[in-house]
């Protein structure tokens, strides 16, 4: 049902329209080839990018529209004021006049102006009489009718399209002018966009202009280049015939041309006040100013480079408020009017060049920071070498020559003698010969300024009268800057000084740089001093080594002092030196080096005279800088005065910490004497005292030496020394001859490889005496011994000194002698206790002995008594031997019968069945000699033989004559005598075996002293456990005492 | 005491022996002779007498040996020894007591006053105070050695 309802629907209607059919398909035809019209134009227009595209479209497709022959568009200024043709199409073609066909809209009166005033199409029937026609227009045409109509956009009318008829008269319907106005509308809107794009196309250009110029702005740090960039852009984009740049210089009160473009090139440079003219205006409004009339204004032009121009625009170049100068245009073209837009641009460029300007003055500045950082990285990177102060200085000068951008810079120091150049940078010669004595005359506010920190600033150094001529002369700059800056260490004051060849205007970030440069300066130097301290007590050091090295190894006090004399002038660069020893209350001159010294050697000063006395008075170092003629130096040194003038000196101390005298050097010029030359000096006088009091004590030990070499070799005593390591270091003659090691096997062994045994206490003790038996060969050899030990500083054993005496013979006496006493008190008792005994026991009463017991008891007191006797005569005979006191009472004597007698005596004794045999000759044996003495021998002998025979056995008893000689034997079977023992039996109190066997010891010794007073001699052969045989040799004398 | 006591003398001097003989035989004291120290151990051991006088310096073996020899053999060990001697000295008689000898005789003595101070060693001994008197003695000694 819906489709059949809808034809029906629509059938209908069809039909209704078709009642005016004609109408109806005339109107639909025109309405169809006016919205094709408005499609096509709408595309095209869409397409066409600039105005007369849009036009020639519009044109076209109105003219076939409304089959009128002629259609033009003309364009209306923003003000209304006029409307220029802008194309035109007459019968198909472009009608050429219409183009730049200029229409006084408010003068004259034409369909455009209607329209344009209207705001609304307007219709003419009859262009002839109609007073809105514009005749001469419509008859060049040919036109008519015509209609108008505004190409509206946002309320503006920026269009007019006029259409007319050249062949006949026709009235445009507002049929007809619906679709026209809505084309219109179109076209306006196509026009309008097209005037944006064209609006966007010179911003996009100018745009363009600023970017480029904004890039050079940023790109270009240089701030001439810059300005010259701008002043050509703004010119091309403002397509004025020139354009310049002036600078505000505050200090005097002008602008001065900086760049121009269309202009002489010398107007750069070229300066007037500031208040003149267009500039001053500008400046002055803070705003730009634009004058369509430059010729007409009241000043004079300024520059002749001015003249002939008529549109001018000026723009303050200001930023954050400061007038930096003026950016300007002129054209030359009375007709160029220079619009809104132009005074925008140029606004806009002053605003570039301002932060143009900012940009290179800041970049300017933080080139001429850039300069001094690199100034002081230069410093910092020597510094990291690292640099001398010298060095510093040198560079502290370029810093400040790079920092200020000045010419020439010093550092001038301040020391003992007055100003010098210490640092320079491309100092000219003429001013370094300036300062080579000092201040020049002139420039004496410089040392004003060292000395209280003031930075003096001269623009002008010609018109400063702070300097006097003959440095301003010299110093041949225009400004100068003086800025004080810390002084090193070893002077008073120092100033930097920089000259600028060209006048320097001084900122007040001059200032700041200036005390940054002190800053700086300072740290650097700091640096540099701790590295010269560093390097010169390391050179001082190192000469200290090779100085010590030097005389460590002499060994000659006097030599001593000479090398350090002379090394001491070395080691500090100084002229001369001395030392000067303490003598009582004098110094006296040991050693001097040096001009001039020769005639104080020898010399005295008293020891509390100033300076040594100081020295002396005080123990620690004096240093004078400049003795400046002072009388009491001079007199107390005499070194002092005209040669020398700086003086410095250290105690010499001697082993003992005794101040032994005053070491010295001398310089020629005041002098700061630096700490760490002062403690080199120190430590020169040290190892010096050392090497001195070395060589005196090696002096004194080598003589002590040679005299114990001497001692020692004849010394009775042995002496052994040991090392710590128990090595043994002397062994001398005695030790030798004691022991029986030579020398040469006992060093560098130890005691007990040596000698088998310790020589040392065991309890490290060793006090007194020991006795300590060693084995000599075979021989026991007893020391009386004595130890020292040596200790170190620590306590700590470093050696022993052992000293010994051989006592065996003593020793044997000694216990010989010991043994005599009780032998002999028991000798003494055992007849003493028969003789005692006997006597009590005949006392007693209460027993009755028979006669025949106290004959016996009688015979033993007498036997016992006689045997005291002998033994007492044994003690005197020994007393006289040892005196030398023995009494000889010779007689002829029988020897045969004194034998007899003897053995006789003997049997009577004898007990333990020994059988005494006795051999004896036919006849007699005459001899002269004492008879008692000879007995005596004998009957030790013989009872030495029965003593000695314990087990009994044959004594052999014998006499015979053998020449001139008597000979006894006494031959036992007894113990016998060992062989080590027989050369000992003589002896005074020796006796073999032990203590029991009896007897005094002194027989044999008593038997030889007697031979021996008679004459003859005695001698023994044993073998142990075998017996002994004692032979007596007399001499045979005849009964007239002669030998036969 | 029931018998007479038996003393050994031994000493190589004959007069010393003798001198005691008719001492101690005038006291009704039996008295054994030896002239050496092996013959003095010889006839201590045979005879076992009451009392040893011992001499001290004696050929061959001397009389600290015996003394020795006699305290270290358990048959002889309770023979009471009285040293009988020429060495006076007190580090002599020290020794003796040491050794275990009850009492020192230093000679020249007086024989007459023998008898009595070997019958009071004797008594002692079998009065059981043998320590006693040894100690004693080395007291007598020490204050001897103290006083010089």
């Amino acid at each position: 049902m819906g489709p059949v309802r809808k034809e029906r629907k629509f059938i209908p209607s069809f039909w209704r329209r078709s009642a005016g059919r004609r109408a109806a398909e005339e109107r639909a035809s025109l309405r169809e080839r006016e919205l094709r019209s408005i499609e096509a134009i709408s595309a095209a227009l869409s397409h066409a990018d600039d105005a007369e595209s849009i036009a020639r479209v519009l044109l076209d497709e109105i003219a076939a529209l409304l089959s009128v022959e002629f259609a033009g568009l003309a364009l209306v200024d923003e003000e209304r004021n006029e409307a220029n043709g802008l194309l035109a199409r007459l019968d198909g073609k472009d009608f050429t006049f219409w183009r730049g066909l200029r229409f006084d809209l408010r003068r004259e009166p034409s369909g455009i102006a209607s329209a344009v005033f209207d705001v609304a199409p307007v219709t003419v029937f009859d262009t002839d009489t109609s007073p809105v026609i514009n005749r001469a227009v419509a008859g060049s045409i040919g036109a008519k009718s015509a209609a108008f109509v505004p190409l509206v956009s946002g309320e503006r009318v920026i269009a007019v399209l006029a259409i007319a008829t050249t062949h006949e008269r026709r009235s445009f319907s507002t049929e007809e002018l619906g679709p026209l106005r809505t084309l219109a509308a179109e076209a306006a809107l196509a026009l309008e966009r097209a005037r944006s794009a064209a609006a966007l196309e010179e911003a996009l250009d100018r745009q363009r202009a600023l970017l480029s110029a904004a890039q050079v702005v940023t790109g270009e740090l240089q701030v001439e280049p810059v300005l010259q960039v701008l002043v050509d852009q703004v010119a091309q984009l403002l397509e004025a015939d020139a354009a310049d740049c002036y600078l505000f210089t505050p200090d005097r009160g002008s602008l001065r041309c900086a760049a121009v473009r269309g202009l002489d090139p010398t107007v750069v440079g070229f300066e007037f006040p500031v208040g003149y003219g267009l500039a001053g205006r500008a400046i002055a409004e803070g705003a730009p100013v634009r004058d369509t009339d430059y010729q007409h204004i009241e000043e004079p032009i300024p520059h002749p480079a001015y003249g002939g121009f008529a549109g001018a625009i000026v723009a303050p170049m200001t930023w954050s408020g400061q007038t930096r100068g003026v950016l300007g245009v002129g054209s030359l073209d009375p007709t160029r009017v220079f619009s809104d837009a132009d005074v925008d641009a140029l606004a806009t460029f002053a605003t570039l060049a301002s932060l143009a300007l900012r940009n290179a003055e800041s970049f300017e500045e933080s080139e001429r920071l850039a300069r001094v950082e690199s100034g002081f990285s230069r410093i910092a990177s020597l510094l990291g070498e690292p640099v001398s102060v010298a060095a510093t200085l040198d560079a502290v000068a370029q810093a400040a020559a790079e920092a200020f951008g000045g010419d020439v810079a010093a550092v001038l120091t301040s020391g003992a003698d007055g100003y010098r150049l210490a640092g320079a940078h491309d100092v000219p010669d003429d001013l370094r010969a300036a300062f080579a004595e000092g201040l020049p005359p002139g420039a004496e506010v410089l040392d004003v300024a060292a000395q209280e920190a003031r930075t003096i600033a001269s623009a002008t150094l010609d018109d400063d009268e702070r300097f006097g001529d003959g440095f301003r002369a010299t110093a041949e700059a225009a400004s100068l800057l003086a800025i004080p800056i810390p002084a090193p260490r070893s002077d008073r004051h120092a100033v930097a000084l920089v000259l600028f060849r060209e006048p320097h205007v001084f900122t007040d970030e001059d200032l700041d740089l200036a005390g940054q440069l002190a800053t700086r300066a300072k740290a650097a130097l700091e640096r540099s001093e701790l590295f010269d301290v560093e390097r010169r007590s390391r050179l001082l050091a190192q000469q200290l080594a090779q100085t010590g090295g030097l005389f460590s190894g002499e060994l000659e006090p006097a030599a001593v002092l000479d090398e350090v004399v002379e090394q001491a002038p070395v080691l500090l660069r100084a002229d001369a030196s001395s030392i000067r020893l303490l003598e009582g209350d004098e110094l006296v001159t040991a050693a001097a080096v040096g001009p001039g010294t020769q005639q104080t050697q020898g010399s005295r000063v008293p020891a509390d005279a100033r300076p040594g006395g100081a020295v002396v008075h005080s123990g620690a170092p004096v240093a004078i800088e400049d003795v400046a003629g002072e009388q009491a130096l001079l007199e107390g040194e005499p070194m002092l005065g005209d040669r020398y003038v700086s003086y410095l000196a250290v105690p010499l101390f001697g082993a003992d910490e005794n101040l032994q005298g005053v070491l010295a050097v001398y310089a020629r010029r005041p002098r700061v004497w630096q700490e760490e030359e002062i403690e080199a000096l120190g430590a020169l006088a040290a190892s010096a005292s050392v090497a001195f009091s070395k060589a005196e004590l090696y002096q004194q030990v080598e003589l002590e030496r040679e005299r114990s070499v001497a001692i020692l070799g004849n010394v009775a005593d042995g002496i052994v020394a040991v090392e710590r390591d128990e090595r043994i270091v002397l062994w001398n003659a005695a030790a030798e001859r004691i022991t029986g090691v030579p020398s040469e096997e006992a060093l560098g062994r130890t005691v007990p490889e040596v000698l088998q045994r310790e020589l040392r206490s065991e309890t490290g003790a060793a006090a007194g005496d020991r006795l300590v038996p060693i084995r000599r060969g075979d021989q026991e050899v007893w020391l009386s011994l004595t130890e020292a030990v040596m200790r170190d500083p620590l306590g700590e054993t470093a050696g022993r000194i052992f000293a010994f005496r051989d006592i065996s013979a003593e020793r044997v006496v000694e216990q010989m002698r010991s043994d005599f006493v009780s032998t002999v008190s028991h000798e003494l008792r055992a007849p003493l206790t028969s003789i005692y005994g006997f006597a009590a026991t005949l006392l007693r009463e209460d027993v009755k002995f028979e006669e025949d017991e106290r004959r016996t008891f009688l015979t033993y007191i007498e036997s016992e008594a006689e045997r005291l006797t002998t033994i007492v005569d044994k003690l005197l005979s020994v007393a006289r031997l040892d005196a030398g006191d023995l009494q000889l009472e010779i007689a002829p004597v029988d020897v045969r019968a004194l034998v007899s007698e003897v053995v006789e005596s003997a049997r009577e004794e004898a007990f333990n069945g020994h059988e005494i045999i006795v051999e004896l000759p036919e006849s007699p044996l005459a001899a002269r000699t004492d008879r008692d003495k000879l007995r005596q021998v004998l009957a030790s002998l013989v009872e030495n033989a029965v003593r000695f025979s314990p087990g009994g056995g044959q004594v052999t008893v014998g006499a015979a004559r053998r020449g001139e000689t008597i000979v006894v034997s006494v031959v036992d079977q007894g113990i016998g005598i060992a062989d080590t023992e027989q050369d000992r039996i003589f002896s005074k109190f020796y006796r073999v075996g032990d203590a029991q066997t009896g007897g005094t010891g002194v027989g044999l010794f008593i038997a030889q002293g007697l031979v021996s007073a008679l004459g003859g001699r005695i001698t023994v052969r044993s073998a142990e456990g075998r017996g002994s045989s004692f032979v007596v040799e007399l001499p045979a004398r005849d009964a007239d005492g002669h030998n036969r | 005491m029931d018998e007479a006591p038996r003393v050994l003398v031994v000493d190589d001097e004959a007069p010393i022996r003798l001198l005691c003989r008719v001492n101690l035989e005038a006291e009704e004291m039996t008295v054994l002779e030896a002239a050496d120290g092996i013959s003095g151990l010889e006839a201590a051991r045979t005879e076992r007498p009451d009392v040893i006088l011992l001499d001290v310096m004696m050929p061959g073996l001397d009389g600290w040996r015996v003394a020795e020899q006699l305290l270290d053999d358990p048959d002889t060990r309770g023979i009471p020894i009285v040293f009988l001697t020429a060495r006076a000295e007190l580090r002599d008689r020290a020794r003796g007591l040491d050794l275990g000898g009850l009492d020192y005789v230093t000679k020249p003595f007086n024989p007459v006053e023998l008898a009595a101070l070997i019958r009071d060693v004797i008594a002692r001994v079998e009065g059981g105070e043998r320590e006693e008197l040894r100690r004693a003695k080395l007291a007598e000694l020490r204050t001897l050695i103290e006083e010089r």
